[in-house]
């Protein structure tokens, strides 16, 4: 009698994390989703953009961005933290942004950086990744689909067709292949990391306590102090 | 009381590996991994429950089995296996999910199965066996 009892509080307590869990993991491409698309525009909007990078190419500091496209702190730093950085950093000419996207999480990732590598050839690859992590799916689950890149390619401003077009590329495929080589080198253990270049000093990790926007910027400024 | 410090001991170390994981998601560091997929796990959608990281949620029950480990009768004997058996299976599910839909394990996870299994088995004979019981 007893062991029935537990039996089944246990079944009750275990059935609603898991619908809270399962819910949560569905649910991350909505989060967000309107905001992020309907500024996105403006994000960016006067930010010469050439390649991966973003900002000023007089900026006397290079903040390298090392991301998976299913990366939900990824996101969430892109979110909540990504327009505070432009704002008082890439806008004033401090500091330009390069992206370098890594294969973390899977095969999606995958299909995810070459649109993205895609994308870089139009400068636009800035605005590609905001748009996908906008639409950002369960991991894995075929999420990136064709329509999805061209709809995200859309928002950003891109050729969506071309962008599909061009994931294909072989040299697409070396610039993903350069991005990995870079970040072993970089020692990355993890998504996002963060890597300052001030030169003549040697580059280095920023040791990021917080994604958030106030927290990340403490650490961005004594770096770069 | 020999079965209550068993199921307290098996809690201390599954405690332990939740700290441990909890750690390592607040401070957004990789966990020590000889498995590979540690990280892939980490930065998973199945990482949290309604925004709070599944660690946290396993610290909590294993500090919550520990606190009915120290108690004696049925009622503290019922509440750990409740908690215990819900753990089990939601680190199945968990499971479920790293081979699933992640394709990836995380060592640290399936240690805590391991141990989520056993205090949960544990829990059940203690259910049985409790000298309140009807």
């Amino acid at each position: 009698m007893l062991v029935a009892a537990a039996v089944g509080g246990a079944a009750l307590l275990a059935v609603v994390l898991i619908l809270v869990v399962g819910k949560s993991s569905t649910a991350t491409t909505t989060t967000a989703t309107a905001p992020a698309i309907a500024t996105a525009a403006k994000l960016f909007a006067g930010i010469p953009q050439h390649g991966n990078t973003i900002g000023k190419a007089s900026a006397p500091a290079t903040l390298i961005v090392y991301e998976d496209p299913q990366c939900p702190f990824c996101r969430e730093w892109n979110v909540q933290t990504l327009p505070t950085v432009l704002d008082q950093y890439v806008r004033t000419g401090k500091l330009k942004l390069v992206y370098r996207g890594v294969v973390i999480i899977g095969p999606d990732s995958v299909r995810g950086l070459r649109a993205i590598g895609a994308a870089a050839k139009q400068n636009k690859l800035w605005n590609l990744v905001d748009a996908l992590y906008a639409r950002q799916g369960a991991e894995n689950s075929g999420w990136i689909t064709n329509s999805v890149i061209v709809a995200a390619a859309s928002d950003a401003g891109a050729n969506g067709p071309a962008v599909v077009a061009g994931m294909g590329a072989p040299s697409v495929g070396a610039t993903l292949t350069t991005w990995q080589s870079q970040a072993k080198a970089d020692r990355l253990q993890g998504t996002p990391t963060f890597v300052i270049e001030r030169p003549p000093a040697v580059s280095q990790q920023l040791p990021v306590q917080g994604l958030d926007p106030a927290t990340f910027v403490a650490a961005l400024a004594a770096a770069l102090q | 009381m020999r079965l209550r410090a068993w199921i307290g001991a098996a809690a201390v170390i599954g405690g332990a590996i939740a700290a441990y994981l909890t750690v390592v998601h607040y401070t957004h560091t990789s966990p020590i991994c000889t498995s590979g997929g540690c990280e892939k796990v980490q930065h998973s959608s199945y990482a949290q429950a309604g925004g709070i990281p599944v660690a946290v949620l396993g610290l909590v029950a294993y500090v919550c089995v520990l606190l009915t480990a120290a108690a004696r009768g049925v009622p503290a004997a019922l509440a750990g296996a409740v908690i215990a058996l819900a753990g089990a299976v939601f680190s199945g599910y968990l499971l479920w999910a790293q081979l699933a839909r992640i394709h990836a394990i995380c060592q640290w996870c399936i240690g805590n199965d391991v141990v989520i299994a056993v205090v949960a088995a544990l829990c059940v004979v203690r259910v049985l066996t409790e000298p309140d019981s009807t």
